[in-house]
This record gives C-alpha cells, sequence and structure tokens, in this order.
C-alpha cells in the first residue's frame, strides 16, 4: 500500500512538474504617459522583468505636430538581455489609435547599460503613450 | 501474470495516444508580432520596418520645412526588391502609404492607377450613362510634388552550419520641383540561424 502511495504521489508531482514546464509568462512592465499633463504612470507586473529592468527616465516633447516619447530602460543584471517593446498612442478619449500598425520590436539590453526607446504618434490625435515590456521569451 | 499484461496494455495505450491518429495538421492563430522562426524575411520584420519608416518620416524636421505648413502631394513609389527572395514590395509600399496617410501630413496620389482612372474619363465621355455636366474630365488631377522611393538590398553569409543573414530597408524623399532629398532613412535587420547537425 506504501508504495502503491509513493507511485501515485511521484506521478501527481510529475504531472505538476510537466504542466509548469510550459508556462511562459507574457506579464511585464507598463510605462503609461499623458502628454497633456506630464504624468506617468509605471506599472510592474512581472516580477522577474522587474528584478532585471528599470525604467530609469521619461521624456517628451512634439515634433511636427506629433507627439514624441523617450523611455530610458537601464538594465539591472550583468549579461545580455533580449527583450520586446511596443509603444501604443491613444487619443483624449482614450482609444488607441491604429493599434495594428505599433508592432513590437526587438531590444537588445547589454549588461548594466541603459537604452532610450523613442516612439512618436501615428496621429495628430495621439496624446498618452504605453510602453509595454516583455521578455523575449514571451513573443511565442 | 495478470499484472504483467495490465501494464503492458497500458503502456500500448499510452503510446497510441502520445503518436497520436490524426491527420489533420495542428493550426492555431498566432500573435502578429511573433518570435523569429526562420532567417529570413519574416511580417514580423516588414510591420516593423514600416512603422520605424513612417515615425522617422514624419518626425524629420526637414520634411517639415520643404512643404512649409501645407500638405504636399505624395507619391509612393514600389521598392526595388534587390534580393533572392520573392518579397511583395507593392504590399510594403501600400502599408507605408496607409499609415502616411492616416498622419494628415500629406496628400497622396497613385501613379499605379492612372490606366484605371482614365478608362473610367473614357466611359464616363463616350459611352453616355453620365450626365455630361457631372463627368470627369482629364487634365484636373493633382500633381504630385514629392515622391518616395526606396530598395531592400541583402547579404548572406555561411559558416558551416551557421547561415547569418543581412537584409536593409534603404528609403529616400525627394522633392520633385527642386531635386533634392528632403529625407533619408534605413532599416538594418540581422538574423542568423544554425542549422542541426542531424536532419534531412
Amino acid at each position: 500500500m506504501k508504495r502503491m502511495n509513493a507511485l501515485f504521489g511521484m506521478a501527481v508531482l510529475s504531472a505538476a512538474l510537466a504542466s509548469l514546464t510550459g508556462c511562459v509568462e507574457t506579464a511585464g512592465t507598463t510605462v503609461t504617459t499623458d502628454h497633456t499633463t506630464g504624468s506617468t504612470l509605471v506599472l510592474e507586473d512581472s516580477t522577474r522583468l522587474k528584478d532585471q529592468v528599470q525604467i530609469q527616465k521619461v521624456n517628451y516633447d512634439e515634433v511636427n505636430g506629433l507627439k514624441r516619447v523617450h523611455i530610458t530602460l537601464l538594465s539591472a543584471k550583468h549579461r545580455r538581455l533580449r527583450l520586446n517593446y511596443r509603444i501604443a498612442w491613444f487619443d483624449a478619449n482614450g482609444m488607441e489609435i491604429d493599434p495594428s500598425t505599433k508592432t513590437y520590436r526587438n531590444l537588445i539590453l547589454e549588461g548594466r547599460d541603459s537604452v532610450t526607446v523613442t516612439g512618436v504618434a501615428n496621429s495628430p490625435a495621439g496624446v498618452t503613450s504605453k510602453l509595454r515590456v516583455r521578455g523575449l521569451e514571451s513573443a511565442d | 501474470m495478470k499484472y504483467g499484461q495490465l501494464a503492458m496494455t497500458g503502456v500500448a495505450a499510452a503510446a497510441m495516444l502520445v503518436t497520436g491518429c490524426a491527420t489533420t495538421p495542428r493550426v492555431r492563430e498566432v500573435e502578429l508580432d511573433r518570435a523569429p522562426i526562420s532567417s529570413k524575411l519574416e511580417p514580423q520584420d516588414v510591420r516593423r520596418t514600416v512603422e520605424k519608416m513612417a515615425e522617422s518620416l514624419l518626425s524629420a524636421p526637414g520634411v517639415r520645412e520643404s512643404v512649409g505648413g501645407t500638405r504636399p502631394v505624395l507619391d509612393v513609389e514600389p521598392l526595388k526588391n534587390r534580393t533572392t527572395q520573392h518579397v511583395d514590395m507593392v504590399s510594403i509600399t501600400d502599408s507605408l502609404r496607409m499609415q502616411l496617410l492616416r498622419s494628415g501630413m500629406f496628400r497622396f496620389v497613385d501613379k499605379s492607377t492612372s490606366g484605371t482612372d482614365i478608362e473610367f474619363m473614357d466611359a464616363q465621355a463616350n459611352l453616355g450613362l453620365t450626365d455630361p455636366k457631372k463627368a470627369i474630365k482629364p487634365g484636373q488631377q493633382s500633381a504630385a510634388q514629392m515622391y518616395l522611393t526606396g530598395a531592400l538590398s541583402e547579404i548572406k553569409t555561411q559558416v558551416g552550419r551557421t547561415v547569418d543573414q543581412y537584409y536593409k530597408f534603404s528609403m529616400t524623399l525627394k522633392g520633385l520641383r527642386t531635386g533634392e532629398l528632403v529625407w533619408a532613412d534605413e532599416q538594418e535587420i540581422r538574423k542568423e540561424s544554425v542549422k542541426p547537425r542531424m536532419g534531412f
């Protein structure tokens, strides 16, 4: 009986391990900047990414009548990090402008280095930017 | 003996489950910006390039200076494909035009559909179906003041099992009246793939 219990326990453990290995965290860090008020909100939903990348600086300006945002990311690790990022734009009513045209771009961050990513609104109506950073393994 | 038979049946059933007997491929939708699956040019590379070029063009200070606050008429020429791959360059051009059009900074003409314009005008003038006062006559279309052109080139290097593929999109915006290059930019993409030691 004891042997059967042990076997059953091992089977359950194996099944649990097998299901866990298939999990990839797709949550990341988001930086929302309101260009009319200048307020910035940083949300770090992934504990793993939070330990790897920090948001160092957020700047914004306007060029040719379009809003532009510069966000500086700092690596907290000594090794090279491979990330994806996307900058989406929203109008004054909070609706996303042309979501399909804003893509995830690659970003390679060297150890303890900082990189500034830039996004330009695709329409003069864009007043709020939202940067989303995720690990490359989340890209499927 | 009975335990042994049961175990054998269990193993056989498990083997059948693992190998599967389905003949249809497994299909699922994936996100547009998925991770690369080959060293060739992939849709996500094209999407990123179009976005980068549109952002660069819209934020370039020289463009605003040359248009002087007006919305110039622009034509987008299909990019030239200088690679060994088949790439739908017209589709890339269409995507870029769409992004620039939505910015509201330019007005657009499309030289590639001029033949269809002539067909419509010809039909309106000659078939007798259209009110002659309302028929559109040739010679009234806007003239392109600028045009956007570019090319895609590649460098492929193979060392052993490693294939290094480099792509470069380069684009320029030229003013037709002055002949000056108003804007130019390029997007580089570099991919590496390693072939397996064994395989067919």
